[in-house]
């Protein structure tokens, strides 16, 4: 028999036999020694081919594109309904629904145990001095007694509305929709029961 | 500032699941945790599939701003990495044909001269600079299915829907790519 005849396996065989583990043909496959050094060949370069994304990733990390990329999506990212400010008679002030609502997510996250989930404003908050209802969708780290945690969230929420906002807000709804595990080397500063 | 570390920390630590729900509501920071998280990915994909690094840049601030407007429609936000980069391959192509298109300043818009040079992917290891220099050798549609595959994870069936073709052929033109590529490395070693 020719040494250098193919024994007609495919390159498409052999490279979805490395992938799945699975080939009609595998007793052929595992005795071939021509299929098994293209086998050998193709898990080298798999390898490589980590390698090479691996150093790409690095290259690719510089942390001023990051933050470039990351002021772009500042500009892109969505605003929401505009809210009047109190700026005297001749002057339109405005801000963000979008910044309000992150600016209560700032305020929960900064709270040990809090991860605050869904944010919603309620009420016409287009119209100065409409009654507006914050709701808030909370999960906290499993040990927090939920009732301190609401009325923590709650003050906090409403001091910080009261100096960046001109929201007549009329509660702050807490619902808690999940408890997680603590974080491995997470530090809180709230006070676990 | 201190609360504004903890506060990213704990971003940081948070499943991909838990920030896409968040970025899916609205939340600005949670979306930027895993642009950081998955951004460096994202452009060392795009810059084998395209053809300068700029235009690689482009190609992936466009698809962090569709993935952005587009979050709610994730379904499990467990798959958030793949998704990003499913992005990353449609925008990449489409930049490609629209080069091709509009491209009259250029008759060869896959000149293997105007992929990133090693020196822009700074690739480490001389048999690190043997597959650049070989896949560079490849013709296009090769390269991409095999960077499609190999970088992506994309299935036969996914690298078809971007590309427009059959799996039959991805599959096809994935072997011939890595027929060529194995043959290469082994005459470089």
């Amino acid at each position: 028999m020719n040494p250098t005849e193919s024994c007609g396996r495919s390159i498409e065989d052999l490279s979805d036999y490395l992938e799945t583990g699975i080939s009609t043909d595998f007793v052929h496959i595992e005795n071939c020694p021509q299929c098994q050094a293209r086998l050998a060949g193709l898990r080298s370069l798999g390898a490589l081919a980590q390698d090479l994304l691996h150093d790409d990733i690095a290259t690719a990390s510089e942390a001023g594109w990051l933050d470039s990329v990351v002021a772009n999506l500042r500009l892109e990212t969505r605003a929401g309904r505009s809210i009047p400010l109190d700026g005297g008679a001749l002057d339109t002030l405005t801000e963000t629904e979008g910044a309000v609502i992150a600016m209560i997510r700032a305020v929960g996250d900064s709270l040990g145990g809090v991860l605050i989930g869904r944010c919603r404003l309620a009420g016409d908050v287009t119209v100065a001095g409409a009654p507006v209802e914050v709701n808030i969708d909370v999960s906290t780290q499993y040990g927090y007694r939920l009732p301190t945690v609401a009325q923590e969230l709650r003050s906090a929420v409403l001091a910080e509305l009261l100096v960046h906002s001109d929201l007549n807000v009329v509660a702050v709804n807490v619902a808690f929709t999940g408890v997680r595990a603590p974080l491995d080397g997470a530090v809180d500063e709230g006070e676990p029961q | 500032m201190k609360e504004f570390q903890e506060r990213q920390d704990v971003l940081t630590q948070a499943p991909d699941a838990l920030l896409a729900e968040r970025a899916a509501d609205g939340d600005v920071a949670a979306f930027e945790t895993l642009t950081r998280r998955y951004g460096p990915l994202m452009r060392a994909y795009a810059r084998r599939l395209t053809r300068s690094v700029d235009e690689a840049d482009d190609v992936v601030q466009d698809a962090l701003i569709t993935a952005w407007t587009d979050m709610s429609k994730l379904r499990e936000g467990t798959a958030v990495k793949a998704w990003l980069m499913r992005i990353v391959a449609n925008r990449a192509v489409d930049a490609g044909r629209r080069r091709k298109s509009h491209g009259n300043v250029d008759d060869h818009p896959e000149a293997p001269d105007n992929m990133p040079t090693p020196e822009q992917l700074a690739v480490a290891g001389s048999q690190g600079a043997a597959l650049n220099r070989a896949l560079r050798g490849l013709p296009a549609e090769q390269r991409r299915c095999w960077v499609l595959k190999e970088f992506g994870g994309a299935s036969y069936e996914e690298i078809g829907q971007t590309l427009g073709i059959s799996a039959a052929s991805v599959r096809g033109r994935l072997a011939r790519a890595r027929t060529t590529l194995v043959k290469e490395m082994e005459e470089w070693r």
